[in-house]
């Protein structure tokens, strides 16, 4: 295998317009789409923006007032009291939630509009928002009570997510989170002002579960472009190993290698394998240049690249796949014709359905779905997911997309391949 | 120790080989000679397990390759008609993967690069890139890739096509040393007749998927003891004469090229004196008249009526 894998690289190596193809262009491409649509791509964190309703059912200045008489009456010293009013002032965890969602990184993400039950509920109903945030009457007092003073049985806040936007809801989610967390970090301020820290789980506001400060990144056109292209170039690798697959059967070198008794399948197999090293190798030199030449990504972050290299990987393998198919097609009709089609029009398709081009939201929903089934769209997918820091678990659907494609490609590749080598 | 029985092979309907049964001793060197698309290379291709014959069976040492091809391709170095190698790679580089795949490796996988390539005579030129050879040259590294794995038997096809006389003279010296010197098998495949006079002690002449003769040089050569050859050389074609002359009726065979006339006829038939009356009648130009002892080459041309090459 590894003498296939070297004999291909070296191959490939040799062959200046291939290279030229598959590293030189993905780099033009993407300094000319992210320097002619950087404008477009700031304004597309519209491709994540959202409009959420928020039926605020919670009166803060009632809360903080009936939390001050509660105070008042809780025999408390007045100095003491005096300050964990000032704190409740500070803290109080609806005039945060309200900073947070109309913070200047967040306002172009989400939009939220308060209305009542009946009009947030019909609002869900038609698309026109995806979640709705209910702040639920004496909010302020229940979650003040349990973060200053350790008493009540806290505050919730209720969420109701629409399924028909799974990503956009999720990062609203993710900006809840951020609250909570960013809530009980005050409150631990706060309790630690008041000399009196109890575990923060205890004064935690309950909402969700998992504590992640994750923060939803806005994504830059060189980012975007950087993986568009790289999902995109990454399918060519395939077409041009199945283009040196050809010329070997062309050129009967593929007859000296079943004269050496090697099966066919090793063949097949050491093609997979060099399409999938290829692909990864690519992926790792555009995204390392591009952000070395772009800026794209801060190379010094540590946490960031193995999940960018785990979803690299993956559609590397099936790349690999989709190799061993067009050598198996290939080699079937001894016509590279499907190949000259594929790398000419079927990529281009790919890349737009898939979009490397243009993001897909704006699209019509069949497209988006079309796009999000081939293996260039799928991770372009869970790269973004990766990029906004979104939830770890949404990378698999798109991951376990590419996976299935990887295992479909092969399984017919095998079907397909000429087993004795002979057309 | 090798031999093929009643080979068969049809591609969609058009039969390329038919019912060729051939042998190979250990040591011999033996010729396959024919014309275009006789049905040469696709035998070899069933010989070399790389084809499935139709019908027809290929025996080493008396068992069948069909079903077990493994042993036949360690023991066997392919030599194809066209010149398989890649060319963006060096001499090198080439040789080293074709070892590989054989599962050569270190010291030996080198020592057999360097065999190979002074056994062609490319050593000092192996760090360069196929695609840049001549001709002859990647020919060479086309005989030197099959015989990276030491092979007993080996097959070439017609390993000589396109060469300058320097490379095809060298070619056929290492053939023959081969031969001679190292004891390897040899079954060699060309058009050129004279090429297979001087390596080969047996020859098989195919013609239409059919082995139309075969025997010793010599036993071919008796085919043709009963007759002889005149070769009359021409300024240039006159196909009026040619015809006139095809309608003697002692006269067995006639080709015409562009140089001359070839005739065939039977030992001691007194036709010059004719020849040059017709001459006269066509107001054609002899330069020069020549009575040969038969060739292989004229006992293709008798067995078959046709020039090995047009
Ligand atoms: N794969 C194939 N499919 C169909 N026909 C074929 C195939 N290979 C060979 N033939 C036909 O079989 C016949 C014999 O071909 P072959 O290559 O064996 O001749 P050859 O004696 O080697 O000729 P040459 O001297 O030109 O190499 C030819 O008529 C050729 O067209
Ligand atoms: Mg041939």
């Amino acid at each position: 295998m590894y003498t296939f894998l070297k004999k291909d690289i070296l191959v490939l190596f040799r062959d200046r317009t291939e290279l030229a193809v598959l590293l030189a262009m993905p780099f033009i491409l993407i300094a000319i789409l992210g320097f002619a649509l950087s404008g477009l791509l700031s304004g597309n964190s519209e491709v994540l923006s959202m409009d959420v309703a928020i039926v605020q059912e919670d009166n803060e200045q009632l809360g903080l007032e009936q939390f001050a008489e509660e105070l008042n009456g809780s025999g408390i010293p007045a100095e003491a009291r005096s300050r964990i009013m000032a704190a409740a002032q500070e803290t109080s965890p609806s005039s945060i939630l309200q900073g947070i969602l109309t913070d200047e990184s967040l306002r172009e993400l989400v939009t939220a509009q308060e209305m009542d039950t009946a009009a947030a509920a019909e609002a869900l109903e038609e698309e026109e928002v995806v979640a709705i945030l209910t702040i639920p009457e004496n909010f302020t007092l229940n979650a003040l009570q349990k973060m200053l003073m350790d008493t009540g049985g806290g505050a919730e806040l209720e969420l109701m997510i629409a399924d028909h936007a799974a990503t956009q809801s999720e990062v609203f989610t993710d900006i809840l989170e951020e609250f909570v967390w960013s809530l009980n970090f005050e409150s631990a301020i706060a309790q630690a002002a008041n000399g009196e820290a109890p575990a923060p789980e205890e004064t935690s506001v309950q909402f969700g579960g998992v504590e992640s400060v994750s923060a939803v990144q806005p994504i830059s056109s060189f980012q975007y472009y950087t993986i568009g292209m790289a999902v995109m170039f990454a399918l060519f690798v395939g077409a041009t190993i199945s283009g040196i697959a050809f010329v070997e059967k062309q050129q009967f070198v593929l007859n000296r290698i079943l004269l050496s008794d090697q099966h066919p399948f090793v063949y097949l197999g050491a093609k997979a394998i060099s399409a999938a090293t290829v692909t990864f190798l690519q992926f790792c030199i555009l995204f390392f240049f591009s952000s070395l030449l772009f800026g794209a990504f801060d190379l010094t972050n540590w946490s960031f690249w193995p999940g960018m290299l785990l979803i690299g990987f993956t559609l590397a393998i099936c790349v690999g796949a989709l190799a061993a198919f067009l050598t198996a097609l290939t080699m079937r009709f001894n016509n590279d014709s499907i190949t000259t089609v594929f790398a000419g029009g079927v990529v281009t398709i790919f890349a737009f359905l898939g979009g490397s081009f243009t993001p897909t939201e704006g699209m019509p929903d069949s497209i988006q779905k079309l796009g999000g089934w081939t293996p260039n769209g799928a991770s372009l997918n869970a790269f973004l997911i990766w990029l906004q820091n979104l939830e770890i678990v949404l990378l698999w659907e798109p991951l376990s997309r590419v996976l299935l494609l990887t295992i479909v490609l092969l399984i017919l590749s095998l079907l397909i391949f000429p087993r004795k080598g002979e057309a | 120790m090798l031999e093929t029985e009643e080979l068969k092979k049809v591609f969609k309907g058009k039969t390329a080989v038919e019912g060729a049964s051939l042998y190979l001793d250990k040591g011999e060197s033996v010729g396959l000679l024919g014309p275009n698309g006789a049905g040469k290379s696709t035998t070899i291709s069933m010989i070399s397990t790389l084809l499935k014959p139709t019908s027809g069976d290929v025996r080493l040492n008396g068992k069948s390759i069909i079903k077990n091809p493994s042993e036949m391709r360690r023991i066997l170095g392919v030599v194809p008609q066209e010149i398989a190698l890649y060319g963006e790679l060096t001499a090198y580089e080439n040789l080293k993967f074709f070892g590989r795949i054989y599962g050569l490796s270190g010291k030996a996988l080198e020592g057999a690069i360097q065999r190979s390539l002074e056994l062609v005579g490319l050593a000092e030129r192996q760090k360069e890139i196929v695609k840049t050879y001549s001709g002859g040259m990647k020919r060479r590294i086309n005989i030197a890739a099959a015989m990276m794995h030491e092979p007993e038997i080996i097959i070439m096809d017609e390993p000589t096509v396109g060469i300058d006389p320097q490379s095809r003279s060298h070619i056929l010296e290492m053939v023959r040393q081969l031969n001679h010197e190292k004891g390897l098998t040899v079954l060699y495949t060309s058009h050129y007749m004279e090429e297979v006079e001087r390596l080969c002690d047996r020859v098989y002449i195919m013609d239409h998927g059919k082995i139309i003769a075969s025997g010793t040089k010599e036993e071919l050569k008796s085919i043709l003891s009963s007759e002889e050859t005149v070769w009359i050389e021409l300024d240039r074609p006159y196909p009026a004469f040619f015809k006139d002359l095809q309608s003697f009726k002692v006269i067995k065979q006639a080709v015409e090229t562009e140089k001359g006339i070839k005739l065939i006829l039977p030992k001691g038939s007194r036709i010059l004196g004719e020849v040059f009356q017709a001459s006269e009648r066509h107001q054609v130009e002899i330069i020069n008249v020549n009575v040969q002892k038969p060739s292989l080459e004229d006992v293709f041309l008798h067995l078959t009526g046709r020039k090995l090459r047009d």
